[in-house]
């Protein structure tokens, strides 16, 4: 009986021990928590971190901490059980493929409810205008502002001018006609062994679906899931999905592109940046790292506007990237804090930093127009080895580093519209692997293009219908 | 039983089963003498109880007007495994009895050191951290696979639909499983082929008394300790067509530039070279201690009687070693069958064209990745049974096969 009785203290002093609080108030002396989970664990992490710290500083009533999950998927899948469990972050980052999940889910509180009518949160300034206007409508959610935008990319073009250079291009290609021109202007260098091959680039399901938007078509049914809850995939319905894989299987036909499997990005940049290839495309958000490359390898970089289909002319091109969403069920308090950090978090400085940091593109027009004329004393600049924030020189950033202005241009040149809205649909992460694989089967082995693509409409709606099943009301 | 029409009447299942029982155990009470009246009827009812053990508490659904022939077959099946798996407890009972053992096995085994009035209580107590952690992290959840798997279900949604059977009838006409299942045996097959053959290999050379012989040892053992992603990672650098150490190694000898892991047999080729590389360590580890513990006076015997090194080897050392092929058969099928998926993941993502796709790859893909929970876990259902199938097939030939000494 003894030994019970010890068992039984033991097991007392255990549950004492992590005593059930609730938090009543913010103040410095108990701030309240905001964690913030995000999906980085490199110098973007850093930033991240810094800025949650200097939020704080502002702010001792809260806490910001920043947590790094291990993807976008995993995000999604942690977040999911952590809801089921009731313990879950205030703030998450979820990637544009979640945007669905953001919706149906019913865990957020949309950001446009949290502000009211408000114009500053807690001293933050809202200004909603300013937000570059492709961005701010993919995340309005029926005419509401639901998420807050802070990574945000488009995939660019990445040229090696001095080898375009050899064979007489000296101006970036644009279209696909242009890539394949370049690519047999190119072969004579790799016939001599300069060269591996013309092109290499990762082999994403996201540039099927920017190649889509531009152009004009939709991945699924009702106005691309835009107008209302999307029913069917509509990929065998339109040429853009035949035409991008045609474009896949000349470049691999002729050995212009090195393949380096699904979904593999870090060899082909690699390629590029050994300058085994003169073309490469990727995310806006590599442009450090790769003009960094270029620039210790000793070529002359051009980043470009993604290249279009010339035959369907060019229609605008999808952000990519992830928002922040605020959890519902917080404190009025809480809440009002968690949305205070988010608008600090993007502010005109600190997009113009996170741009630097980064490369995502300043989701505000104000960011942009800071970056242009650069005062001294600015501490926009990131420094990834110290981890700290230094000052980037006097004067027109954009001038003096005119390959991170593509990305801005792009799409800000992009028209709003439901292609380049791009596609809201429950699956949307499950369905990726489909069309990447039909894709890639037909770049490979040829055959008939019909039946792969049909085969992969058919595959798509099937899941489609079975996750609306689910959620229908 | 619900009132429904039915494409197959549940009956009729239950009567084959429990004829089948009737006449297994019949034969055994017929063989032996032993009331085999008795017998005979253990074995009608527990083929009948059995053919209702998976069918019933689903209702009988797949066998109900409105479903496929696909759903009916897989009634089937699982009235068979049911049947299967309480004859075969039924059976095991009735060998004891004919044998003249009691039913169940009770003071056959050595008493532990909980002794006395509350053994039982002192023994679960000490037990209970490692029962908890197994009830709530093994038991628990995979009794919840066996209820998922008919669900169409995701993680999050506001409500999941009872499917009956359809996340498992409809893999019998899915072309793509049936070449992921094929991909799984094929994978797996090489992989414990090459593993166990190399390890051997390399143990038997690490056992040699050379210089340095424990420090080589300790090398040998080093790839277990890396996870499979990273494991992937390393080989995923190392095959990079263009930039990867192997493609200018070769081609620094003339040779042409492969894609490893973009074309169909070079990318199946890299996944199982990888894997074997990932598990070697572990084989190693166990055939160097199985070596050390041949007795050096039976190899001596054999020596002074002329048998060869080859001889002394296949005849004395190899069957020797038996227990440790047996036991690194069986760890090895499980790990090429579940363990290999991260690898995949990084190194092919299943690619080219879906040829390094294997069962388990899919269950990852389809529940994780794309959260389709029932489905998901229909998959694993079914891989599970067929590593339990390979595994009670793998011990019926180690009772015949492997030498434990005594």
């Amino acid at each position: 009986m003894k030994r019970f009785a010890v068992v039984f203290v033991l097991l007392a002093v255990l549950v004492a021990a992590f005593p059930v609080t609730s938090q009543e108030e913010c103040t410095a002396e108990s701030p309240c928590e905001l964690t913030t989970w995000i999906a980085f664990s490199d110098h973007r992490l850093d930033w991240a971190v810094d800025t949650a710290n200097r939020f704080n500083e502002l702010y001792p009533e809260y806490n910001v901490t920043v947590i790094s999950v291990a993807d976008y998927d995993t995000i999604v899948n942690n977040y999911t059980l952590a809801r089921e469990e009731g313990d879950y972050p205030e703030i998450v980052q979820l990637f544009d493929a979640a945007l669905q999940f953001a919706i149906d889910s019913d865990w957020f509180d949309y950001a446009a409810d949290i502000v009211g009518d408000r114009e500053e949160v807690l001293g933050q300034p809202v200004n909603f205008d300013d937000i570059i206007p492709v961005i701010a409508n993919y995340y309005t959610v029926e005419g509401r502002w639901a998420g807050v935008a802070w990574n945000t990319s488009t995939p660019i073009m990445y040229y090696n001018m001095d080898l375009l250079g050899e064979v007489g291009i000296t101006e970036a290609p644009e279209t696909w006609g242009d890539v394949l021109a370049a690519c047999e202007a190119l072969q004579p260098l790799v016939d001599a062994g300069e060269l591996s091959a013309c092109a290499s680039w990762p082999f994403s399901a996201w540039f099927i679906e920017q190649w889509t938007a531009q152009h004009g078509e939709f991945m699924v049914n009702n106005g691309n899931g835009r107008d209302e809850r999307a029913t069917e995939s509509v990929i065998a319905d339109n040429n853009a999905f035949r035409e991008i894989a045609q474009f896949y299987r000349d470049l691999y036909e002729n050995d212009y592109f090195i393949y380096e499997g699904l979904d593999n990005w870090g060899p082909t940049t690699q390629n590029f940046a050994t300058q085994a290839v003169a073309i490469h495309m990727s995310s806006s958000a590599g442009a450090r790292g790769i003009t960094e490359q270029a620039a210790e390898a000793g070529f002359n970089l051009l980043t470009a506007p993604m290249v279009y289909n010339e035959e369907y002319g060019w229609n605008g091109n999808i952000l990519g990237g992830a928002t922040m969403w605020v959890s519902n069920g917080l404190s009025e308090e809480v809440r009002d804090g968690a949305m205070a950090f988010l608008l600090f978090f993007s502010n005109t400085e600190n997009s113009a930093s996170w741009h630097n940091a980064s490369g995502y593109v300043p989701v505000r027009q104000s960011s942009i127009e800071l970056l242009q004329s650069l005062e001294e004393d600015n501490g926009i600049a990131w420094d990834i080895p110290s981890a700290s924030r230094v000052d980037l020189p006097e004067g027109d950033y954009y001038e003096q580093n005119p390959n991170f202005l593509t990305a801005s241009i792009q799409l800000g040149n992009s028209p709003v519209n439901n292609a380049t809205l791009g596609s809201t649909y429950g699956t949307f992460q499950q369905a990726r692997p489909i069309y990447n694989g039909a894709i890639e089967e037909y770049m490979l082995n040829g055959g008939d293009l019909d039946a792969i693509v049909e085969a992969a409409d058919a595959a798509m709606t099937e899941q489609l219908q079975e996750y609306n099943f689910l959620f229908a009301d | 039983m619900p009132e429904s029409t039915y494409l197959l009447n549940p009956f009729i299942p239950s009567i084959v089963a429990s004829i089948v029982g009737a006449v297994l155990l019949g034969f055994i009470g017929l063989r032996t003498n032993k009331s085999p009246i008795l017998l005979f009827v253990a074995g009608a009812i527990s083929g009948a109880i059995g053919a209702n053990l998976f069918t019933a508490p689903l209702n009988y659904c797949m066998f109900q007007a409105d479903q496929s022939n696909d759903d009916v077959i897989v009634g089937w099946i699982l009235v068979a495994l049911g049947a299967t798996l309480l004859i075969w407890i039924v059976s095991v009972v009735a060998q004891r009895y004919v044998k003249g053992l009691p039913l169940f096995p009770r003071g056959e085994y050595v008493a532990g050191a909980f002794q006395g009035r509350h053994a039982l209580l002192n023994a679960l107590l000490v037990l209970s951290p490692t029962l908890l952690i197994l009830i709530f992290f093994v038991y628990i959840p995979f009794f919840d696979t066996f209820r998922l798997s008919t669900f169409l279900a995701r993680f999050g949604t506001p409500r999941t639909a009872f499917i009956c059977v359809d996340n498992f009838s409809r893999l019998l006409s899915d072309e793509a499983y049936h070449m992921n299942l094929y991909l799984s045996f094929v994978f797996s097959a090489f992989i414990i082929l090459f593993t166990m053959s190399t390890a051997l290999l390399i143990a038997v050379m690490a056992n040699q008394p050379i210089k340095g012989a424990k420090i080589y040892r300790t090398l040998l053992i080093w790839p277990y300790a890396v996870s499979p992603i990273v494991a992937g990672s390393i080989f995923q650098l190392m095959l990079s067509q263009e930039s990867g150490v192997i493609n200018q190694f070769i081609t620094t000898f003339g040779f042409e530039k492969v894609s490893w892991l973009t074309t169909v047999t070079p990318a199946r080729f890299s996944v199982i070279v990888a894997s074997v590389w990932n598990i070697i360590g572990f084989n190693i580890l166990f055939y160097i201690a199985g070596l050390q513990n041949v007795p050096k006076d039976v190899l001596e015997a054999a020596s002074i009687d002329g048998a060869n090194a080859w001889q002394r080897f296949w005849r004395i050392t190899f069957p020797l070693l038996s227990p440790f092929t047996f036991f690194l058969v069986v760890t090895n099928t499980v790990y090429a069958f579940f363990d290999t998926f991260g690898l995949i993941f990084v190194l092919t993502r299943g690619g080219p064209t879906e040829s390094t796709f294997t069962a388990m790859y899919r269950i990852y893909v389809q529940g994780i990745l794309g959260n389709d929970i029932g489905k998901s876990t229909a998959q694993s259902l079914v891989l599970f049974l067929i590593v339990i199938g390979i595994t009670i097939f793998q011990f019926r030939f180690a009772n015949r096969n492997v030498h434990y000494g005594n």
